[in-house]
């Protein structure tokens, strides 16, 4: 570009700006924002999440303004299962006036590391499935979430071991996430309360592939089943590779396993048997989630496992952002925290002090004829588990 | 399971993964020896083959059903084989070539950005799932009292072992491999001397992609599970083989990938698998620093 060109564009580009600078003084937008991976390894389950965000925003548009003159936005934006792209984009979305709060981050690491952003800005963070119970114990008041926590998933995971099945001695693997680690960790502590013997507790790493050395070793000890903390693309391989080997025990996992991919991946054969605990209950079994799961559906094609909490997520958001009636951030916030008895599709939502959803029961299933069959419902042992 | 047993099990555990390991350093050791550059996209042309396997299984159980297993493996092959072969040719004629003579950082730059490029476009076509691979072979497994093995690692080790000496034979003996080592020794003289430096440089990717299509499609077979994430580990892995062995040398890609397949496999069996990867760095770093040319590798100064 000659300099002349260059000075004529930029001169233009000036007017532009001007002209249509009023225009876009967006006094009839806010928005939510929502974070996930929606790249990389974990794309698969993140554009679920986003397109639970999207279809309650789509909603709430259809009901009419969410104050005033004011329409809702939803952004979206990708971590990549990132905990540095997390924080990319949580200080992206803080420093936008108009983002009002945000549903997200999909993975406990994401979500961990990004609290401290959201609460420097005071803006509400509502996440649909981050499980580990550390992120509300590091004390922000900005942090909320929708879902159980490993805390209370894990125990009820051990405690259905030890009593439903009556195992003594057992093996423990996780992906080394703060998801996975977190969850196996919880489950080893309450399994040895239990009196039950954990033989090995060994990591691996997401994105491997080949897991035959370790299985090879654990098989030698003899377990009589095996826990995995992580999701399931590895847990399908893990199950594939213990089966050609003549390792016939059990697994169980989390709710990270829990996704009828794992059957499709693992084989409906070699996974059978295979046990996961869910939180809540699987929405295509409730009756308030039906006309949800259909629209979904309809629009989407199949559900993924956390789309329906992305959807609450963003509804506990929108209506604490309809209550507030004001682009005030803390007001918002103040206004989630107050949420009382809120319908969400998968149950009653409310919020401890720590922001974790009270009173989220736990799901235990089986893998039985390619399909996860409902065992059991597990009530929280209290409203809130105590801490630590 | 006596020790004895474990040890051997643990053993061709390792050496399956290294075989695969060791067809991808191939790769990245015969480019580097022609154009001294480390394609970063590598891994990802192993990918793809992974994907093209998947495709001819896709198709062939379509049109032909219950075609036999024999025809099923031939197409997985063919069609992965010729797929990367092709994209490596023309990942060389639109990415490196117009930067012949370019900065080495520039050329290197721009693998990683095609690396980028092939991930996004096999998550756009395949989806951002796992896809799982349909068993073609049956699930026969041969024991030697406690140590077994399956029917399809017999296969890895016997397509990989004749695809090396087949390789080796290559290079040796005919006119081709003879212009690509003479290019690796030394380009200026052996464009001099009427090599046609273009149209070697374009068949060492043809040749590099091919092998990595094989390593894809016994992958994609062997785990029977395939994601457009998964260039990107066997792809470091197989690189550090290639170093290990000697960066440039072929028998050390070889060497290199079987001792890090084993070496990790060990590693896992017997100290823990959370630091696999830190045994597999720690050998590298001690190779390195006795033989800083890699195993295999001739000393030649100047070099990445």
């Amino acid at each position: 570009m000659t300099r002349r060109a260059l000075k004529a564009w930029l001169l233009s580009a000036v007017v532009f700006a001007t002209l249509t600078a009023p225009v876009s003084a967006k006094e009839d937008e806010v928005s939510i924002g929502v974070v996930a991976p929606l790249t990389g390894d974990q794309a698969y389950i993140g554009i679920g999440v986003q397109q639970g965000a999207q279809l309650a925003v789509e909603d709430a548009n259809v009901k009419g303004p969410v104050f005033g003159n004011t329409r809702l936005k939803l952004l979206s934006m990708d971590d990549q299962h990132n905990p540095t792209q997390a924080v990319l984009a949580a200080n992206k979305l803080i420093a936008n006036p108009d983002a009002l709060g945000v549903v997200g981050h999909f993975n406990s690491s994401c979500s961990k590391a990004a609290s401290s952003i959201y609460h420097e800005g005071r803006m509400a963070q509502v996440s649909p499935a981050s499980t580990n119970p550390d992120i509300s114990k590091q004390g922000f008041d900005t942090f909320f979430r929708v879902c159980a926590t490993d805390d209370v998933q894990a125990p009820a995971a051990a405690n259905f071991v030890a009593s439903k099945l009556g195992l003594k001695k057992i093996a423990v693997l996780d992906d080394q996430t703060t998801y996975g680690k977190g969850l196996a960790n919880e489950f080893e502590k309450k399994f040895k309360a239990l009196g039950g013997t954990v033989l090995r507790h060994d990591g691996i790493k997401q994105g491997e592939k080949d897991f035959t050395p370790l299985l090879t070793k654990i098989k030698s000890l003899g377990p009589e089943l095996i826990f995995y903390g992580g999701v399931y693309p590895e847990m399908a391989l893990l199950i594939k590779q213990s089966r050609k080997m003549g390792l016939e025990v059990p697994w169980m996992g989390g709710d990270g396993i829990y996704d009828v991919s794992l059957i499709r991946l693992a084989t409906p054969e070699l996974s059978e048997g295979t046990y996961a605990t869910m939180l809540g209950v699987d929405p295509h079994s409730l009756p308030e989630a039906k006309d949800f799961v259909a629209r979904y559906e309809a629009r989407y094609g199949e559900i993924g496992s956390f789309s329906a909490y992305a959807y609450d997520a963003a509804n506990v958001l929108i209506e604490a952002i309809r209550r507030a009636g004001t682009r005030d951030r803390e007001t918002v916030l103040n206004q989630v925290r107050s949420t009382k008895d809120f319908p969400g599709v998968l149950g009653v939502i409310n919020f401890d002090a720590k922001g974790d959803a009270i009173g989220k029961s736990i799901s235990i299933f089986k893998i039985e004829n390619g399909k996860f069959k409902f065992i059991e419902e597990v009530k929280p042992e209290v409203a809130n588990p105590p801490a630590g | 399971m006596a020790a004895f047993e474990l040890f051997l099990q643990q053993l061709i555990n390792g050496l399956t993964i290294g075989m695969l390991y060791a067809l991808i350093a191939l790769g990245y050791t015969m480019v580097y020896g022609v154009l001294q550059l480390i394609n970063f996209a590598h891994g990802e042309v192993f990918m793809a083959g992974a994907y093209l396997a998947l495709s001819a299984i896709w198709i062939t159980t379509a049109a032909f059903a219950g075609a036999p297993v024999f025809v099923v493996l031939l197409s997985l092959f063919v069609l992965s084989i010729a797929g990367c072969a092709l994209l490596g040719a023309v990942i060389e004629k639109v990415a490196y070539k117009p930067l012949r003579g370019s900065p080495k950082l520039t050329v290197l730059i721009t693998s990683i950005g095609v690396s980028f490029f092939l991930q996004n476009a096999v998550m756009l076509i395949y989806g951002s799932k796992e896809q799982g691979v349909p068993e073609i072979l049956p699930p026969t497994q041969f024991a030697f009292g406690n140590v077994s093995f399956s029917l399809l690692q017999a296969v890895i080790f016997s397509v990989s072992l004749a695809l090396m000496v087949l390789l080796n034979w290559f290079i040796k003996h005919t006119l081709l491999g003879k212009a690509m080592r003479a290019l690796a020794e030394n380009p200026e003289a052996a464009s001099l001397m009427g090599i046609p430096v273009n149209a070697v440089i374009r068949m060492t990717f043809v040749i590099g992609s091919a092998l990595a299509a094989v390593a894809g499609a016994l992958f994609a077979l062997n785990y029977g599970s395939i994601n457009f994430h998964d260039g990107y580990l066997a792809g470091l892995k197989a690189f550090t083989a290639a170093v290990l062995g000697g960066i440039g040398s072929m028998p050390g890609a070889m060497l290199g990938g079987l001792f890090l397949g084993v070496f990790e496999g060990l590693a896992a069996g017997y100290i823990s698998s959370e630091w696999k990867d830190v045994f597999a760095f720690i050998l590298l770093v001690v190779v390195l620093i006795f033989k800083p040319s890699g195993l295999r590798g001739e000393n030649i100064p100047e070099k990445v």
